[in-house]
C-alpha cells in the first residue's frame, strides 16, 4: 500500500494532470459539421479584405481586394448525363464539392435613413427562421433578408406591414442599397447586380443581368456556345474545377454570343452548358459597373465597382454627396460557398472627403490614382446563425445595450462574433457539456481538498 | 442587480487575494510575521466564503438564468465563479480541519503554496470574465488566449475527459483513505498486543 508521502504526491499529481487534460481538450468534441441540420463550419472563421473608396464630381469608385485560394466562376450548370440533360443547380451546405458556387462580393449601403444599420450592420436584416438556418423547414426558401420595421412583429417574417406603410417607408429612405458582384452572373458583363433590401431582398427595376437557360418543357438547354466563335458547343464536366475568370476561356454564355441549342448534335456524357444566359441589363439594374476588369490573380480577387453618385433612382439607390458620411457592410462568398456560408463585416462609416472610419478621396478625371487613396483593412467573419430577433430578445445579454443604441463594435470584435455565431449553432449541446464540466470541476475540487485534508491529518513518519 | 454584484464582489476578491498571499507566505516562511498572518487566515477565508456566496447569488440575478447561460462569456464567468466559491470554501475547510498540520513538512507546505497560487489564478480569471461581461475587458484575457483559453469560447470538456475526471474524482479520496488505513493498521495491531 502507499505511504503518506507517496499518496500525497500521487493525489496532487492526479489533480494537476486532470487540470492539464481539461485545459488541453477544452471546447472540443461538440462542434462538428452536420449537414442534416444545415451546419457546416468553415476552417477559417475570419478573412481580410482591403477597401479603398474614391469619387469625382459624378462617380464613386469602391475597390475591393480579398484573398481566395481558388477562383470559383461557375454556378448553375446543365449537364448531359445518362443520355439526358440535367440541371446541376443547388445551394450547397458549406463548400460545393464540385466547386459550383460562384465567388461573390456584396455591399449594403445606407445614408443614415436606416439608423440601426449604422450600429449593427447586416444583423438587422436577418430575421428568425431564415433560409438555411437549422430547423427552418423545407418552406423557408423565400424567407430572405428584410428590414425590421417592415414587419408588425420583426420576429415574424409573415407579419408584413401594409403596402401604404411600405411605400411611405421607401419614400423616407428606409431601405438599404445592395451592390452584388458575382464572378459568373455579372462580372463577365462588366457589371454588378444592383439590388436593395426593404421588406424583401428586391432587384432594382429593369432587365435582369441573366435569365434561365433551362427549357423545362423539353428538358434541355435553350442556348449553347457558338461553335463558330469558340470551336465548342459545350464545356466539359472534368474542366469545371479548373475554370478561371479569364476572358480567353469559355465559362459563361452571353445572349449575343450564343446560338440556339441543337438537340440533334451528338452530345457526349459530361458535356455541360451554363444554366444561366447573361445579357446587358437596363435601367436601374444596370447602374453599377466593374471598373477595368474584375480579376483573380495570385490568390486575390481585385474588383473595382463604379456607380453614379446620384443614379436618378432614389427609391432604389442611395444618393451620395460630397461631404456626406455613409455606412457600408460587406460580405464575401468564396471557396465555392453560397447562401449564409459567407463572411461579413461590421458596419463601416465612409466619409466622402469627410472624417469617418474610411475617408473617400476626391479626385478629378476619369479614374482614381489608387496609390494615393487610403486603404482600410477590414476583418470579415463567419456569422453563424444569429438573427435580429435573437439579438433584441431576452436571451441575448446585450439586448439592453441594443435598446440603448450601443453599437456592436463597442462590445464585440469580429473573431468574438465568429465564435459566438458557432456557439449559437450548437447551443443545446454546448450548454449540456458545459453543465457537466462545471459539476465535474466542483467535484474535482472537493475530492482533491478532501483527499489532501485526509493526508494532512496523518503525521509524518 | 448588476451594480450590487459589482459592489459585493470586492469583498471576496479582496479577502481571498489576501488569503492567497498569507498561504503562500506561510508556506515559505515559519517566521513570526507569517505565523501572525496565519492566525487570521481561517477568519478571512470564512468571511470571504460568506461574502462570496452573497456575491454569487447576486450575480445569478443580474440576468435571467437562460440569458446568462446563453452566452460563452456568461457561461465561463459563472463556471469560474462557481469553482472559485467551492475552491475557497474547500481551502477554508482544509485549513480549519487540519489546523497547524497544514504547515507540517515540506510536502504539506508546498501543496498549500500551490493551492494559494491556484486559487489566486482562478480568482483573477473570474474577475477578468466579470469585467468582460461588464464591458471592461482586461489584457489578462489576451494572456489566457496565449495559454490556450479563448474567453469567447465556452469552456467545456468532451465526454472522454469527463470519464477521466470521474475516475480521478473517485481515485483521489480512495488513495487517501487507503493511506490512512495503512497508517491505522499497525496502531491497531499494537493496541491488540498490549
Amino acid at each position: 500500500m502507499l505511504g503518506r508521502r507517496t499518496a500525497m504526491i500521487v493525489v496532487t499529481g492526479m489533480f494537476f494532470a486532470a487540470l492539464m487534460l481539461s485545459l488541453l481538450t477544452h471546447s472540443t468534441g461538440v462542434v462538428r459539421n452536420d449537414p442534416a441540420r444545415n451546419i457546416w463550419i468553415p476552417a477559417e472563421l475570419t478573412m481580410p479584405l482591403q477597401l479603398q473608396v474614391a469619387f469625382n464630381e459624378t462617380q464613386i469608385y469602391f475597390r475591393y481586394r480579398w484573398p481566395a485560394e481558388e477562383p470559383h466562376v461557375l454556378t448553375d450548370l446543365l449537364r448531359y448525363s445518362d443520355g439526358k440533360w440535367q440541371r446541376q443547380t443547388r445551394t450547397p451546405i458549406g463548400s460545393d464539392p464540385d466547386g459550383l458556387a460562384e465567388d461573390r462580393l456584396s455591399m449594403m449601403l445606407d445614408d443614415g435613413s436606416v439608423p440601426e444599420f449604422q450600429r449593427y450592420g447586416g444583423y438587422i436584416t436577418v430575421g428568425a427562421n431564415m433560409r438555411d438556418f437549422t430547423g427552418s423547414g423545407a418552406d423557408a426558401a423565400h424567407r430572405r433578408k428584410y428590414l425590421p420595421a417592415t414587419r408588425k412583429d420583426p420576429g415574424d417574417w409573415y407579419s408584413i406591414a401594409d403596402a401604404a406603410t411600405l411605400d411611405a417607408q421607401r419614400r423616407a429612405g428606409y431601405f438599404l442599397d445592395l451592390w452584388h458582384w458575382r464572378a459568373h452572373l455579372s462580372n463577365p458583363l462588366g457589371r454588378s447586380d444592383d439590388q436593395h433590401i426593404a421588406w424583401f431582398r428586391l432587384y432594382d427595376s429593369g432587365e435582369t443581368l441573366f435569365f434561365s437557360n433551362w427549357d423545362a418543357d423539353r428538358g434541355q438547354p435553350r442556348w449553347m456556345f457558338d461553335p463558330q466563335r469558340g470551336g465548342v458547343r459545350a464545356l466539359r464536366w472534368e474542366d469545371v474545377p479548373a475554370a478561371r475568370a479569364d476572358a480567353s476561356e469559355h465559362y459563361y454564355l452571353r445572349e449575343d454570343a450564343a446560338v440556339p441549342f441543337d438537340p440533334d448534335h451528338e452530345w457526349r456524357e459530361g458535356d455541360v452548358i451554363p444554366g444561366q444566359v447573361l445579357r446587358e441589363a437596363e435601367d436601374s439594374r444596370a447602374e453599377i459597373r466593374v471598373h477595368g476588369q474584375g480579376r483573380w490573380a495570385d490568390g486575390y480577387w481585385d474588383v473595382t465597382l463604379v456607380r453614379a453618385l446620384d443614379t436618378g433612382h432614389p427609391l432604389e439607390d442611395k444618393v451620395l454627396r460630397d461631404q456626406g458620411v455613409y455606412t457600408v457592410a460587406l460580405s464575401v462568398h468564396r471557396d465555392a460557398r453560397a447562401s449564409r456560408w459567407h463572411y461579413v463585416s461590421l458596419p463601416l462609416q465612409v466619409g466622402l472627403a469627410r472624417q469617418a472610419d474610411l475617408v473617400a478621396t476626391r479626385f478629378t478625371g476619369n479614374a482614381p490614382d489608387w496609390t494615393s487613396v487610403e486603404t482600410r483593412d477590414i476583418t470579415l467573419f463567419y456569422p453563424g446563425q444569429v438573427s435580429w430577433p435573437h439579438l433584441t430578445g431576452a436571451r441575448h445579454a446585450g439586448s439592453r445595450y441594443i435598446a440603448k443604441g450601443v453599437p456592436v463594435k463597442y462590445r464585440h470584435k469580429e473573431s468574438q462574433l465568429a465564435r459566438y455565431g458557432i456557439e449559437m449553432e450548437f447551443d443545446r449541446e454546448i450548454r449540456r457539456q458545459w453543465w457537466l464540466t462545471l459539476v465535474a470541476g466542483v467535484l474535482l475540487i472537493v475530492s482533491f481538498v478532501f483527499s489532501v485534508g485526509r493526508l494532512f491529518r496523518l503525521r509524518e513518519g | 442587480m448588476g451594480p450590487y454584484h459589482a459592489i459585493m464582489v470586492h469583498f471576496p476578491v479582496a479577502l481571498w487575494t489576501v488569503a492567497a498571499g498569507i498561504i503562500i507566505l506561510r508556506g515559505v516562511s515559519a517566521g513570526p510575521l507569517a505565523r501572525a498572518f496565519d492566525r487570521v487566515l481561517v477568519s478571512l477565508l470564512f468571511i470571504g466564503a460568506a461574502s462570496g456566496l452573497v456575491a454569487y447569488v447576486l450575480g445569478q440575478l443580474v440576468w435571467p438564468p437562460d440569458t446568462l447561460q446563453a452566452t460563452p462569456l456568461g457561461r465561463n464567468h459563472m463556471m469560474a465563479a462557481t469553482w472559485s466559491l467551492f475552491y475557497w470554501a474547500a481551502v477554508l475547510f482544509l485549513r480549519w480541519r487540519t489546523g497547524e498540520r497544514a504547515w507540517e513538512g515540506a510536502i504539506n507546505r508546498l501543496i498549500m503554496v500551490v493551492l494559494g497560487a491556484l486559487g489566486a489564478g482562478l480568482l483573477a480569471i473570474t474577475g477578468t470574465l466579470g469585467g468582460h461581461l461588464h464591458g471592461a475587458p482586461a489584457y489578462l484575457s489576451e494572456i489566457l488566449r496565449m495559454l490556450g483559453f479563448d474567453v469567447y469560447q465556452t469552456y467545456y470538456v468532451p465526454n472522454g475527459v469527463l470519464a477521466v475526471l470521474a475516475i480521478v474524482i473517485v481515485a483521489m479520496p480512495a488513495l487517501a483513505i487507503a493511506a490512512a488505513r495503512k497508517r491505522a493498521a499497525p496502531a491497531m495491531h499494537g493496541e491488540g498486543g498490549k
